[in-house]
């Protein structure tokens, strides 16, 4: 099935980083953590629902995130997902990983 | 949540975590379009841009269901329901596609279960199979043939072998002995001397009584004892536990029964002795020359084997056996069997210089190595045989899959549009017709057990117990369900690549571009099926031709209503000239049998591949290969051979009773030799002289002129005729004696045979008794009967198969069908040349391209294809404008 190309192809390899630091705050929901990453990148980086949940879903069977069930702001039943301790560990290797990129890229491009 | 759990919970609360994903993906609709009014937009505007952002409810599911632990199990379950309902809702088409894959899949199976039982594991009944090995000397310039082993070549490689443990010998060849309980007359049973070791080293274990051990001792004549096989204990003694430890007489030696092999073991080759003797007692079954056995290397007797020490490979074993045998070789070259003249071409021999021998361990089967080769040339013809039904099969059942796919495409398309990837499709697509493949596998591996003791039925009467074990064990049903697996693969790929290629837009629309692509791969279907089934129809045809020819027209004489039965006078120790005195009278009295028309005696039946050959000489003829002699195949025979048999004397007389043992020797020669012998001259009145015995060994027999006094035709077997000669019973000596009855009409005259030799003297058993015909049934003729057999069912199934495939095709596509079925027959006919080359290159020596053989097929596939093609042609013609108007 063709995909619309977009923004999100950036994001290969940091949809993971994003995801852990935007729960780092605290629960919440799938499309709340769409948001939060909006806001936290200033609208750099949009996070489309069809990347979104499957990445969510895999960051939860490989332990990082727990969720839970809670009421949605229209009174449905939403899911809440939340950084579990080893998420917490990830996302600080996640960090230190991407700091050290961001320097080689850094020092690359002014070079 | 660690994986292990993930995949718990997703395979087994498998519901609670789709209405888990489902509530999630609404909310998050939900919420987008709440946003959206909330940022000013209509309530149906917000709608829709909320899904177009999703992606789709269900395409945004399947995403996630992708990468959750277990998708791919999950998605075969969810394949395999899907592909069962299918199946149901089309019981017609799965129960045909099954059957014909089952047909297909038994008949691969039975031709594999038969090599697997025959070449490729150890006979049934013993302990730890893999770890056993056969011991093989080789003289391949020879041929394939067997190459026995001396005993003190056993001893040496027991002594010296550090790979192998237990090494063990036995007689391939059960030898017939008389045998008398008590005070009752001789009847005949089949021995086999083995090392005492044997048992122990195979793990078979006593029923009752106790095997051979320790106890025993090799030294001639030191241990009188003999162990009973579970099936003559049975047969023959009511499996009565009070045998052990009685006398029984064999060949008049007497011998304590001391055990019975436990039930199943039938001894290590495909021929099953009665009893088994330890070593020291060889003489039982060779009184000449017994305890010359053991301690000489010129007369090898015994098959070896052995167990691989633990942690060694066969190859290893291999590698030390040739080394040990090489060396025994040159230590004691093996002295020449012939004396220093060259092998007669033909016989089988090689000359004695060049004689060259390999030693090695081969995996242990029933089979010796030597004639591994032919059974496997054998069992390789049967299985491309049959192996062309699977492919017809195949090509019928990708065919309707692929016509199915057709039909399939809407729903196909719409699986695409709701986000199904194409992989998916593919792998849904091929899980269906697995499904139906193992059906088929599974029916298929029930099948091979009926057809593979129809295919042991087929094996004539041996003169000897034969021992088929042609178990299914894991290795055949392995091989079933690769093959099954395999076809499956094979055939429901093309199909379900198409399928998946639908394009969603025009497939929704109810056009249909790529029809024609599907269609020329349709195409291609039921060419290769009309081709292989000519093929398979082609090669049946010449086979049963061969068959014809071999068993009827091509012998040279009747062997119709013709019983034989035959004797061994040693056995009761006859003398020359007590034993010549028996004759005569056996002779008359068979005579008197009222059912009997005529009756004579030979030393033995003509039969194929049984030669005796003598030393000739020929004044004012030499052999044109250099030779110091010309090598005939003699036969002794009684006065009325000829005419009992159907072999017309073509000049000269018949022996009367004067030709007798004072009178002049005379001799009958076939017309072919008269004409090599004595080119363009009368035969009769010349002479031949001729040596019995080896001319050139250490007590060369004095050499006999006889005198041509008569010429008769040649008997063939299929091949080309022997150099014959045939000599009066009463002026040259032979202790076995087969008598030959023909009798008038339907009445078989065996029993009566029987009983004229036990009444003339009921110490001498009976070894064989029966029709002409069974005893002709030979190695060639066998093959080549159970051949023609298989490739006649075979050929018929894949005739029905190949019809159900165009009819399949054309009720698709009336314009091409003719065209692609006469395509079909050119492939095939081209096809069934090469397979004609090739059959005529074999032993059965087929003709390769009789033109019978390819017309006839090809008509029969012309009728066929017309039936297939008509049938729906009419239907097409007679259907009512308006139903076809309204469809549009």
């Amino acid at each position: 099935m063709p995909m619309p190309r977009n923004r999100e192809s950036l994001l290969q390899g940091t949809l993971d980083l994003l995801i852990l630091k935007a729960l780092v705050s605290g629960e919440l929901h799938g499309l709340g953590v769409s948001r939060r990453i909006d806001r936290m990148t200033g609208g750099t980086f949009v996070v489309q629902p069809g990347s979104l949940f499957p990445a969510l879903h895999r960051l939860e069977e490989a332990g990082w995130l727990a969720s839970s069930w809670g009421p949605s702001e229209n009174n449905r039943r939403a899911k809440y997902y939340r950084l579990t301790k080893a998420g917490t560990r990830q996302l600080g290797e996640e960090v230190a990983l991407w700091n050290r990129i961001t320097v080689a890229m850094a020092r690359a491009l002014e070079a | 949540m660690s994986r292990m759990k993930s995949l718990w919970r997703n395979l087994v609360h498998r519901d609670r975590v789709e209405r888990d994903l489902d509530d999630e993906v609404r909310a998050a609709v939900d919420e987008l379009v709440s946003e959206k009014i909330r940022a000013g937009e209509r309530p149906e505007d917000a709608r829709r841009a909320a899904m177009l952002e999703i992606g789709g409810v269900e395409a945004l599911k399947e995403r996630v269901r992708d990468v959750r632990a277990g998708a791919l199990m999950d998605e075969l379950l969810q394949d395999v329901r899907y592909a069962t309902r299918l199946l149901r809702r089309n019981p017609l088409f799965a129960l045909t596609a099954a059957i014909s894959l089952a047909i297909g899949i038994g008949a691969t199976t039975t031709i594999f279960t038969v090599a697997n039982g025959l070449l490729l594991r150890a006979t049934e009944g013993v302990s730890a199979p893999d770890g056993l090995v056969d011991i093989v000397r080789t003289e391949p310039r020879s041929g394939p043939g067997i190459t026995q082993i001396s005993y003190p070549d056993l001893l040496e490689i027991r002594r010296r072998t550090v790979t192998l443990e237990n090494v063990f010998g036995y007689q391939l060849q059960p030898r017939p002995v008389s045998m008398r309980i008590g005070g009752q007359g001789a009847s005949s049973a089949f021995v086999s001397v083995v090392t005492t070791n044997y048992f122990s080293a195979l793990g078979v274990t006593a029923a009752p009584g106790r095997l051979f051990g320790a106890a025993d001792d090799d030294r001639p004549g030191a241990s009188p004892v003999a162990v009973l096989s579970h099936g003559f204990w049975t047969r023959r003694f009511q499996a009565d536990p009070a045998v052990i430890g009685q006398v029984v007489g064999l060949n008049d030696e007497a011998l304590t029964v001391v055990g019975v092999a436990r039930e199943g073991f039938r001894g290590t080759s495909v021929v099953a002795p009665d009893l088994w003797l330890p070593t020291s007692m060889i003489g039982v079954v060779e009184s000449q020359r017994g305890e010359r056995l053991l301690t000489t290397r010129e007369a090898p007797w015994l098959m070896l084997g052995g167990r691989l020490k633990a942690g060694v490979s066969r190859a290893r074993a291999s590698a030390e056996i040739a080394t040990i045998g090489q060396a025994l070789e040159l230590e004691a070259p093996t002295p020449p069997l012939g004396g220093p003249f060259n092998a007669p071409p033909g016989s089988g021999m090689v000359d004695v210089a060049a004689r060259v021998f390999l030693w090695s361990a081969e995996v242990a089967s029933p089979i010796p190595a030597g004639m591994r080769l032919i059974v496997a040339g054998f069992l390789g013809l049967l299985m491309v045989l049959v192996s062309l039904v699977l492919v017809i099969a195949c090509a019928n059942v990708a065919g309707v899959l692929l016509a199915r796919a057709a039909e399939r495409r809407r729903e196909i398309a719409v699986r695409v549009a709701i986000g199904a990837g194409r992989a998916r499709l593919v792998r849904q697509l091929l899980t269906e017709t697995m499904l139906l493949f193992l059906l088929g596998g599974a029916a298929g591996l029930l099948l091979a057990r009926g057809m593979t003791s129809m295919l042991v039925a087929l094996l004539p009467a041996f003169p000897v117990p034969v021992s088929l074990s042609l178990p299914l064990d894991v290795r055949v049903m392995a091989f079933s369900v690769g093959v099954s697996l395999l076809a499956a693969a094979l055939s429901g790929l093309a199909p379900a690549l198409h399928a998946s290629k639908a394009d969603v837009v025009s497939a929704l629309k109810d056009e249909a571009p790529g029809a024609s692509d599907r269609l020329r791969l349709r195409y291609g279907f039921v060419v290769a099926q009309v081709a292989f089934s000519l093929l398979l129809v082609i090669m049946t045809g010449l086979l049963a031709q061969t068959f014809d020819r071999v068993t009827a027209a091509g012998r040279g004489f009747d062997p119709t209503n013709v019983d034989v039965a035959s004797v061994d006078l040693s056995m009761a120790g006859y003398t020359e000239v007590t034993g010549r005195e028996f004759a005569r009278t056996l002779v008359e009295r068979v005579r008197a049998i009222p059912a009997v028309e005529e009756a004579t005696l030979a030393d033995r039946a003509p039969e194929p591949g049984s030669r005796s050959f003598g030393f000739l000489t020929v004044p004012g003829a030499t052999p044109s290969d250099g030779q110091p002699f010309f090598f005939a195949n003699w036969t002794l025979v009684e006065p009325g051979y000829f005419s009992t048999l159907r072999i017309p004397l073509t000049a000269g007389r018949d022996f009367t009773a004067r030709d007798s043992a004072g009178a002049q020797p005379v001799a009958i020669v076939s017309r072919s030799t008269a004409e090599e012998f004595w080119p363009g001259e009368d035969a009769l009145g010349k002479n031949v002289v001729a040596r019995f015995g080896n001319p050139t060994g250490p007590n060369p027999l004095p050499a006999v002129t006889f005198e041509i006094v008569g010429i008769v035709r040649d008997l063939t077997f299929g091949g080309p005729s022997d150099r014959a000669l045939y000599i009066p019973f009463q002026q040259r000596y032979m202790s076995t004696l087969t008598v030959l009855a023909r009798s008038s009409g339907d009445r078989r005259v065996m029993a009566d045979l029987r009983a004229a030799l036990t009444t003339m003297d009921p110490n001498m058993p009976v070894l064989s008794a029966r029709t002409l015909e069974s005893q002709l049934s030979g190695p060639v003729e066998t093959q080549l009967r159970v051949a023609a057999a298989v490739a006649g069912s075979v050929g018929l199934v894949g005739l029905l198969l190949a019809a159900v495939g165009v009819y399949g095709v054309t009720a698709l596509v009336l314009r091409h069908s003719m065209i692609l079925v006469a395509i079909g027959t050119a492939v095939g006919l081209t096809l069934g040349a090469g397979a004609g080359r090739l059959l005529a290159a074999s032993r059965f020596g087929t003709p390769a391209g009789d033109p019978l053989v390819f017309a006839a097929a090809t008509l029969l596939f012309a009728a066929a294809g017309f039936i297939a093609c008509y049938v729906p042609v009419r239907r097409a013609t007679r259907i009512n404008a308006m139903e076809a108007l309204r469809y549009e």
